[in-house]
């Protein structure tokens, strides 16, 4: 379709949508979704003609005993897969997003006793919001957004990250190592996968044993909230609270953290000396291996001393210390300083629990409510000051706005600057916080964990070491014989992917076309060449497994089926850190900021941390990254596979997986899966732990696919593998506005309405307007009234 | 709707001819029979799959006696009781992508997998719910590698109350133990139990507090948190009026939860308090968990030094290792069974009126589509099931139809479980329980 044609089809579809909106009264009868039906549904779905088995003409009003029907008919409504498009007589998209609304609106009334409906709220089903509807001609009367006045309770990591604070000092930022961990930075796993905070950490000297048994000595806790482990955006506030055992798991921490704060490690006087040498021989037994007894501690405090530390350490409990140790634990947990009743409150109950166990066990026990206060856990948006304007809104105030504006970036408390500007009052208007969004985004010092984590969720290439392979199917793909190995080199290179994306952000020039397009890479040479090279086949003996072995390759035992892969050769880089959180002394590492082939790779969806992020045990997952390209580039949705779905491909361990694909081409299935398979079969040219190859099962490649209903036509169309694929949606507007979308998401923490869509256009208008700037995106983001305005229900 | 109780009542009133199929008589048999009341239900879940040839004795192909036939090596520790335990094979899960875990799937028969949350209540928790109320509700405990029971004490993979409702396994005995049996200690330990209780209470009040200015659709949210502690606050107190009967029922509390050599030793920890919780009638429903419902574990104890995932890669039948750990499970088994036979019930034991459902989270296997999933019933749920028996089923009715026979087994009849008819047309042919398996 030409320019023109689109044009005016835009204005077409615009003008019937404007004389939807002024026939809005229609849309609350209870007759509107019996209309809906009657015009375009009741032909092949009447009581005549149930095509699929499917009859909707006593589809009346939404009740619990049919609410799985009507949520079917959203899904299908709502992504056009209903009416079929060759039926000439369509919804307009205003039609469709009526109905949408009409039955959300009216399953979430059916079902408030079950449970509630909450479904079209999720970050998954975002894309059910047509985007026309939102980067179109914007309607007349549209009322200006806002978004709900409400608490968020606070990320795992974020809650992880301030009881680190507590415990442990890390360095300041030195801009001559910027990749290294810093105060601020999130607590990424170690190199096994596992994400703790430590006590004592920085402090051992040495210890009993080997690796694993350093493992096991050193004490720390994991996040002890949770979240979703799923694919896509995940942290929003509607999702979730703080369970009764994870808030056991929190107070039984807070007492062992509060203990550290106090005395340090729980140690032995012997464990502590100024080298191990100095440590008594029979000290080091072997039987002690894995024993906290096993660890050594230098002598010199590395830990904060705080209040809490002077508070035990001197004699008796004064009013001054209890109160300072009060104060400091709650504006340390909750990020602001306490009302004087907050004070008092705690300072009452800490005083309660010393008289009942005395001062030691009284005063650590009574302070443990403090980690348990709503603020500590959740964090309010709720614009209780300030009256409302005409549409019921409010701006957010004071160390609430302070507040999270301080969490669109970091984990840790507001910066100087930033509570001085409450203090002073410099933080009440638009204008203000742009100001401090753009000192913050120009300030490296401040660490902008949350930026990273959008992309993480955005990309999803941070599963890649968590995604269990099957150890034979491992091998034969050319992986470490050592699975161990394997997964480590995963968890190794999702912080290289991170350290990318971090490079590119600084530069802040096109930034998603470069995540989608650069050619470099953050490369392990000791670790990742086996991933980053080519798969060229079965061996023909064993003693030619390996063209060029790695270091890491196998000594003493072959593969059960030997293969040949290429090993990576990369031109020399410059040297560069990645974060990675380190329990155990890592193995050699020699990173570089280095390029790889332009006709094997291209962008880090063709990096093994992207790929295999996006595999299974056993094999590539073209489904899962058709998906990925529909919902994150293209902004399409697939709606919810029906139970009644056997979602299993044909076990054939012969087979390439393009023709065990071949049962999801049926009539049945296609309708969806055309919308997913032909946009993850061109990652083919992979296999499923990342290794290019030419030839798949003894046959070349086969890594065609096609951009199908895109809803950019220039796009859509066959294309020969995923690095043309690749090429071409990066160039796209549409893409570019989806990411809008998802960032829009993340950081106001709720699925865009029609409301939104100046926000949205605006966003994107920021982001093309300073050559791709993802501060610039951020920084009108951030001052919006989606950002800054709250709902509220009071008069 | 077609349920027992209609039939039933159908039944009474002379007006259920029609309708009296071999389902409607059977299930009248079943309530016909003597019975005493089924008061609560067990179930067991090992990890890494059931594979039946580990436990459909050699050579049966069709629903026998077990009475002539022997246990296979795996259950053997069950031969002395299999006059009271029911084989079944021939379900299918194949709708809950069972293929690492079904997770929350296994006990709700949908749809489950690694992160994804519960799409609805589970078997176990409708179960709690229907079954005469005691103090706790339901008891959840998991077993896994010490090293993951230390860093993750509480995990929820199995049960839920409702969609996105998870709840968690308790793995550590140590805080099991204070929390249900804290209360009957004396001197320093009933003290720092009281003290803690008193500011449980405040912080219960201060996030009460917390909640009052909360926009409705936030203080739902909100009230899970408060109820955290609520539940704590009213479990502690309602454990305090019962502390002079807990003491009988108590666990002795020594080396095996202080200084545990291997994990089976908190293993076996948790199920003495498992034990004693059924027999202090403190619970109605039990979950133990094997692995945690994941796709790890650890039984280092046994002398199963290999661990983790690979467990599951390795062919079951005739392996020495599974062997092993299908027999620590049958230990298990054995030993709920004669504790509850040991407590006096009625006119009979508690054991009369339990029933155990064991079985695996994965189905048959690892990387399994779930077409046969094996179960062993033990008990007769008070005289409703039959036991001494293997059946066989044709492969076409899912473990939904096993949870609906339950909880037409406790009085509580469904005509399907978590599936509706929809769903039912591809997936079960039938409505309501599976005959076979009722006395």
């Amino acid at each position: 379709m030409t320019k023109t044609l689109a044009r005016l089809a835009c204005w077409l579809i615009w003008t019937a949508m404007i004389a939807a909106v002024h026939a809005e009264d229609a849309i609350h009868s209870p007759s509107f979704a019996q209309t809906f039906v009657q015009k375009y549904c009741i032909d092949c779905h009447g009581a005549d003609t149930p095509e699929a088995d499917l009859a909707l003409h006593e589809l009346t009003s939404v009740e619990a005993d049919n609410a799985q029907l009507w949520q079917t008919v959203w899904e299908q409504v709502a992504l056009k897969q209903m009416p079929p498009t060759y039926e000439s007589n369509q919804p307009s998209v205003m039609e469709r997003l009526q109905l949408s609304n009409w039955i959300t609106s009216n399953l979430e009334r059916a079902l408030q006793d079950q449970g509630g409906f909450q479904t079209h709220l999720v970050p998954a089903k975002g894309n059910h919001l047509d985007h026309e509807l939102l980067f179109g001609p914007l309607p007349a009367g549209l009322e200006p957004t806002s978004t709900p006045a409400r608490i968020w309770r606070i990320h795992p990591q974020e809650h992880l990250t301030r009881l680190n604070e507590l415990i442990n000092r890390e360095p300041d930022f030195n801009p001559q190592r910027p990749g290294l961990r810093t105060r601020g930075d999130q607590i990424g796993p170690n190199e096994d996968g596992e994400i703790k905070v430590y006590y004592g950490l920085d402090r051992v000297i040495g210890w009993v044993g080997g690796t694993a048994a350093y493992a096991a000595a050193i004490t720390g806790f994991p996040p002890m909230l949770s979240t979703d482990d799923h694919h896509g955006l995940r942290n929003y506030p509607i999702l979730y609270s703080v369970n009764g055992a994870e808030a056991v798991q929190i107070a039984g921490n807070a007492e062992d953290i509060l203990h550290f704060m106090a005395y340090g490690p729980n140690a032995e006087p012997y464990q502590f000396a100024d080298k191990v040498s100095q440590i008594d021989r029979k000290y080091k037994h072997e039987s002690l291996r894995g024993l906290s007894q096993s660890l050594f501690y230098g002598k010199s405090v590395k830990r904060p001393l705080t209040p809490v530390y002077d508070l035990m350490h001197e004699p008796g409990v004064s009013d001054e210390k209890l109160t300072a140790a009060v104060n400091y634990l709650f504006e340390s947990l909750t990020l602001r300083p306490p009302t004087e009743q907050e004070t008092a409150t705690y300072v009452d109950l800490a005083r309660q629990s010393i008289a009942d166990l005395g001062k030691e066990e009284g005063a650590i026990l009574g302070l443990t409510p403090i980690f348990l206060d709503r603020d500590a856990l959740f964090r309010p948006e709720l614009a209780e000051e300030g009256t409302p304007d005409q549409y019921g809104r409010v701006m957010l105030q004071g160390h609430e706005l302070a507040l999270a504006v301080n969490a669109a970036f970091c984990y840790i408390a507001p910066d100087k600057s930033l509570t001085q500007a409450v203090k002073e009052g410099r933080l009440q208007t638009r204008e203000d916080v742009e100001r401090e969004v753009e000192r913050i985004l120009q300030d490296d010092t401040i660490r902008k964990p949350r930026v990273l984590q959008f992309f993480r969720e955005y990309f999803d290439y941070d599963r890649a070491g968590y995604i269990c392979k099957d150890t034979r199917a491992l091998i034969t793909a050319g992986g470490d014989n050592k699975a161990q190995a394997y997964y480590r080199t995963m968890f190794g290179m999702t912080a290289n992917t991170d350290r990318l994306i971090e490079l590119i952000l600084q530069e802040d020039k096109q930034v998603l076309y470069e995540l989608l397009t650069t050619d470099r890479v953050v490369y392990d040479a000791n670790q990742d060449k086996r991933y980053f090279g080519e798969f060229v086949g079965k061996a023909k003996s064993r003693s030619k497994t390996i063209e060029k072995a790695p270091a890491t390759a196998p000594k003493k035992k072959a593969p059960a089926l030997p293969n040949t892969i290429r090993a990576a050769q990369l031109p020399p880089g410059d040297p560069i850190h990645v974060r990675i959180a380190q329990v155990i002394t890592p193995v050699k590492t020699e990173r570089s900021l280095t390029t790889l082939p332009a006709e094997q790779r291209m962008g880090i969806l063709t990096h093994p941390s992207w790929l295999v992020s996006h595999s299974d045990a056993m094999d590539n997952h073209a489904i899962l990254r058709g998906r990925w390209i529909r919902e994150r580039l293209l902004g399409g949705a697939v709606p919810d596979v029906p139970i009644t779905v056997n979602a299993m491909l044909p076990v054939e361990p012969r087979e390439t997986l393009r023709h065990r694909m071949r049962v999801t081409r049926e009539e049945y299935c296609w309708k969806c899966h055309q919308k997913m398979d032909p946009l993850g079969l061109p990652f083919e040219m992979f296999n499923h732990i990342g290794l290019y190859r030419t030839q798949d099962h003894d046959k070349p490649v086969d890594a065609t696919g096609e951009i199908i209903d895109s809803g950019e036509p220039s796009l859509d169309g066959p294309v020969d593998n995923a690095l043309d694929m690749i090429r071409k949606l990066a160039e796209s507007e549409r893409v570019k506005q989806v990411f809008v979308r998802h960032a829009f998401r993340f950081w106001i923490g709720r699925n865009e309405t029609i409301n939104d869509a100046p926000v949205l256009q605006d966003a994107y208008r920021a982001y093309e307007e300073s050559e791709g700037s993802m501060n610039a995106l951020l920084t009108s983001l951030l001052t919006s009234d989606a950002f800054l305005y709250r709902h509220v229900d009071r008069p | 709707m077609l349920n027992r109780r209609n039939l039933l009542q159908s039944a009474a009133m002379g007006a259920g001819a029609a309708f009296c199929s071999s389902l409607s008589l059977n299930i009248a048999k079943a309530a016909a029979a003597p019975q005493s009341s089924p008061k609560r239900i067990i179930f067991f879940l090992q990890n890494q799959g059931f594979d039946p040839a580990t436990c459909v004795p050699a050579g049966l192909k069709s629903s026998a006696s077990l009475a002539d036939v022997t246990l296979p090596e795996p259950i053997s520790p069950l031969e002395p009781h299999k006059h009271k335990i029911h084989i079944i094979n021939g379900l299918h899960g194949r709708h809950t992508s069972p293929s690492h875990s079904a997770y929350f799937g296994a006990l709700g028969g949908y749809r489950g997998g690694i992160g994804v949350a519960a799409s609805a209540e589970t078997i176990d928790h409708v179960v709690s719910q229907r079954l005469p109320e005691t103090i706790l509700p339901h008891l959840c405990i998991g077993m896994d590698a010490l090293e993951n029971m230390v860093s993750r004490p509480t995990l929820a993979t199995l049960s839920a109350t409702g969609a996105g409702q998870p709840i968690f396994m308790h793995s550590n005995p140590n805080d099991l133990y204070q929390m249900l049996f804290g209360g009957i200690a004396t001197g320093d330990v009933k003290r720092r139990f009281e003290a803690r209780s008193k500011v449980l209470r405040q912080v219960e009040r201060l996030a009460s507090n917390g909640g009052k200015t909360l926009p409705e659709r936030d203080r739902d949210l909100y009230r899970s948190y408060v109820d955290g502690f609520r539940e704590m606050n009213g479990l502690r107190q309602r454990l305090g009026e019962v502390s002079d009967h807990l003491q009988k029922f108590a666990p002795v509390y020594g080396d095996k939860f202080l200084k545990p050599k291997f994990e089976t030793d908190w293993h076996d920890s948790l199920l003495d308090i498992g034990i004693a919780a059924l027999q202090a009638g403190l619970t109605n429903t039990l979950t133990i968990g094997s692995g945690r419902g994941e796709i790890f574990g650890s039984w280092k104890g046994l002398g199963v030094v290999e661990a983790g995932h690979n467990l599951g890669h390795m062919e079951q039948p005739d392996n020495p290792i599974w062997i092993k750990i299908r027999q620590y499970n049958c230990q298990m088994l054995v030993k709920l069974m004669e504790s509850l036979e040991a407590m006096p019930e009625g006119n009979g034991t508690m054991m009369d009126n339990t029933l155990i459902v064991y079985t695996s989270n994965n189905a048959d296997k690892q990387h399994t589509g779930g077409a046969n999933w094996p179960f062993i019933l033990l008990g007769n749920c008070g005289g409703r099931l039959k036991t001494g028996q293997f059946t066989q089923l044709d492969g076409k009715r899912p473990i939904n139809a096993l949870y609906t026979t339950l909880l037409h087994a406790i009085a509580a009849p469904r005509d399907r479980f978590n599936m509706d008819d929809s769903a039912a047309r591809t997936l079960d042919p039938k409505v309501g329980p599976i005959e076979e398996l009722f006395a």
